[in-house]
């Protein structure tokens, strides 16, 4: 593939969402992005989605559905900020404090969630609801059910959401990261074996308990720095999410890692779930002009309908080339 | 003799939950007399809980047994039942309220089989996407017609006759044995289950997965039909969070109840049924033996850890060296 194809295949999509997403703004009269305060919910947010997309591709892509993102978010965030809050009180430098104990416990819940896992050997999927089922019922214990608000209202968190500028050094940091652990170490190789030949990758010594736990891992410090920009941005944790509801979190990273991974045929995958995270984040910025006649509900059908939409292109894109390339012949004889 | 032996142990794995369900009924009716309350009034509770959870969950084990999953039943049948209150409130009809709960709720699944067979999406997506769509439109309706907290509903006197253990047994063991006949005694079970446990063997031999994935959601959205209408029987009135939770504790019924999420041949029909109400069971336990509002998470993980025991004990005869997934 020539790198002029590669370099229009990757910008493709975003460069288009952003043009049709920025006319529709300019036919009402605005922008999609029209202050350094929405310039700054524009990067946090994308951080959000490029984070969440990350940490549900590492496992799904290895054919292990995991529900427990969410609840590992949520329950990292209420760690970090009791802790946090206990040692300084929301005074300067908490933000980072928390961020640090947020994506420390993240980890460990991962490594958890991972060791059920593979003591138990049964399917993930089952794994993962007894584990969200867990993490919800502690994530309850330790809140009383309530909102945890005062713990992450303070100047040092408002701050740390307050500019583009630590949002983006995340972003940036993480994307490293990641390629650098899945593309450039054993690591990585051995990741990327087992994912497209588990039993041939298993025989030809690969130790694959390991690399599952590791990418569990990997995964629940990716959603201890959701649950940390999350809380941030909302100001609150909602400790009350009992029966599942800590799972729509990853429902919003499927159509990022669908588009993402289209993306990365282009470039890197990685860098796929960046960009789009960019679309994801834009499309957001747009429904926040319209918020006043787009309600939440709407909102939510539109992202569904764009995630079926995306699917039917992918699964069905060698038909509708064959099918252009027919007509475009035909046009020319 | 080691045949025997091993003959023996699958028995046993294949009655634990049947056991499990047992224990846990005794345990129950134990912890409630010792509470000092009505046991009458506690079963009938246990039963109006567990019946919807069932009906939805023995549709939706035609989709399991495929190998695939719909987490947007819960939606679906809070979808239903909202349009089924709005075709009351605009007709009076009661028989045409019941037709529209069941041709939504069946439309609905339909609707996710068709999109994901002739666009080959993977099912589990278009369910996804289904979960969003469903959620917003009838949060969108509800809240419109009668507010967040206050909801919609239909008159209490228009189902009151029909709020009682017998007609509600009646319908649930309709239902089941409608589902055991087409699941145990017809093709279409042994397809299904075949399809489920190696669907590119099934496909060489010509078996069309399209057409038994159809079949597969038009059972669930039955189901779905059925539980939509048992939630207005028991509660006339639709909120945004009827039903939320039943997507989910589906899979957590299935699982209980025997059968493995991944679907073939060691799919039971009965593994919701029996599932369903021994979930419902062990929370109602839990939340007698820890009283007050605090314990709702404990009762939780204590919940969840029982799951994965129960999980862990049926699973075992079935390890294999790879890790599953």
């Amino acid at each position: 593939m020539s790198i002029r194809r590669k370099v229009i295949g990757t910008l493709a999509i975003p460069v288009i969402v952003g043009v049709i997403l920025e006319a529709i703004c300019l036919a009402h009269g605005q922008n999609v992005i029209t202050n350094m305060k929405s310039f700054n919910n524009f990067v946090v947010y994308t951080a959000i989605v490029m984070i969440t997309t990350m940490a549900l591709s590492i496992n799904l892509n290895s054919g292990r559905f995991d529900f427990s993102l969410g609840s590992m978010a949520a329950l990292s965030a209420v760690i970090g900020a009791k802790i946090s809050y206990a040692l300084l009180g929301g005074g300067s430098g908490s933000a980072y404090l928390m961020l640090a104990i947020t994506i420390a416990s993240g980890a460990l819940l991962g490594l958890a969630s991972g060791c059920v896992y593979v003591i138990l050997r049964i399917p993930p999927i089952i794994t993962s609801l007894g584990v969200t089922l867990i993490y919800e019922g502690v994530l309850y214990t330790i809140t009383g059910g309530k909102y945890v608000m005062t713990e992450v209202q303070n100047v040092s968190m408002s701050g740390f959401v307050g500019t583009w500028i630590h949002a983006a050094v995340l972003i940036l940091l993480i994307v490293v990261f990641v390629i650098f652990l899945f593309d450039h170490t054993r690591f990585g190789y051995n990741y990327n074996a087992l994912r497209s030949g588990q039993k041939v990758a298993v025989n030809t010594g690969i130790r694959e308990v390991p690399n599952a736990v590791g990418c569990y891992v990997v995964c629940g410090a990716l959603m201890g720095i959701v649950g940390f920009l999350n809380a941030a941005r909302n100001t609150n944790i909602n400790g009350g999410q009992l029966n599942f509801g800590s799972i729509a979190i990853m429902f919003t990273a499927f159509l990022p890692m669908f588009i993402g991974s289209y993306i990365g045929r282009f470039s890197n995958d990685k860098l796929g779930y960046l960009l789009a995270a960019v679309c994801m984040s834009l499309l957001n910025s747009t429904f926040a002009v319209f918020s006043n006649s787009i309600t939440a509900s709407v909102q939510s059908i539109i992202n569904a309908v764009l995630l079926v939409v995306f699917l039917i292109y992918l699964n069905n894109e060698d038909l509708l080339t064959r099918l252009f390339v027919t007509r475009g012949k035909q046009a020319g004889a | 003799m080691e045949a025997g032996s091993e003959k023996t142990k699958q028995l046993l794995i294949t009655l634990l939950p049947v056991l499990a369900l047992a224990v846990l009924f005794i345990l129950f009716c134990t912890f409630v007399k010792a509470k000092g309350y009505r046991l009458d009034i506690y079963l009938k509770t246990i039963f109006n809980q567990g019946v919807v959870l069932a009906v939805v969950a023995t549709g939706a084990i035609f989709i399991y047994t495929l190998g695939s999953f719909d987490i947007s039943l819960g939606a679906a049948t809070l979808f239903a039942a909202t349009v089924g209150v709005l075709t009351y409130n605009a007709t009076e009809n009661f028989p045409l309220m019941i037709l529209a709960i069941f041709g939504t709720a069946v439309a609905c699944s339909l609707f996710s089989s068709i999109l994901a067979s002739a666009f080959h999406i993977p099912a589990f997506v278009t369910t996804v996407a289904m979960l969003s769509v469903l959620s917003a439109v009838s949060a969108q309706i509800i809240t419109t017609k009668g507010g967040a907290l206050g909801g919609i509903g239909i008159p209490k006197t228009l189902v009151k006759p029909l709020d009682n253990p017998p007609f509600k047994i009646t319908l649930l063991a309709i239902f089941f044995l409608v589902c055991f006949f087409v699941f145990q005694l017809t093709k279409i079970g042994r397809r299904q289950k075949f399809i489920g446990g190696n669907p590119v063997c099934a496909r060489l031999t010509g078996i069309p997965y399209n057409k038994y994935a159809i079949i597969a959601f038009t059972m669930a959205g039955i189901g779905v039909g059925l539980g939509a209408f048992l939630t207005l029987v028991y509660t006339p009135s639709v909120t945004t969070t009827t039903a939320s939770g039943i997507g989910m504790n589906i899979f957590v019924a299935i699982v209980f109840g025997g059968m493995p999420i991944s679907g073939g041949a060691r799919s039971r029909i009965h593994a919701a049924l029996i599932g369903g109400f021994s979930y419902i069971l062990l929370n109602n336990i839990l939340e007698l033996a820890l009283e007050g509002s605090s314990a709702y998470g404990i009762t939780q993980i204590v919940s969840a850890v029982f799951f994965l025991a129960v999980v862990c004990v049926t699973s075992m005869n079935y390890r294999t060296d790879l890790l599953p997934r």
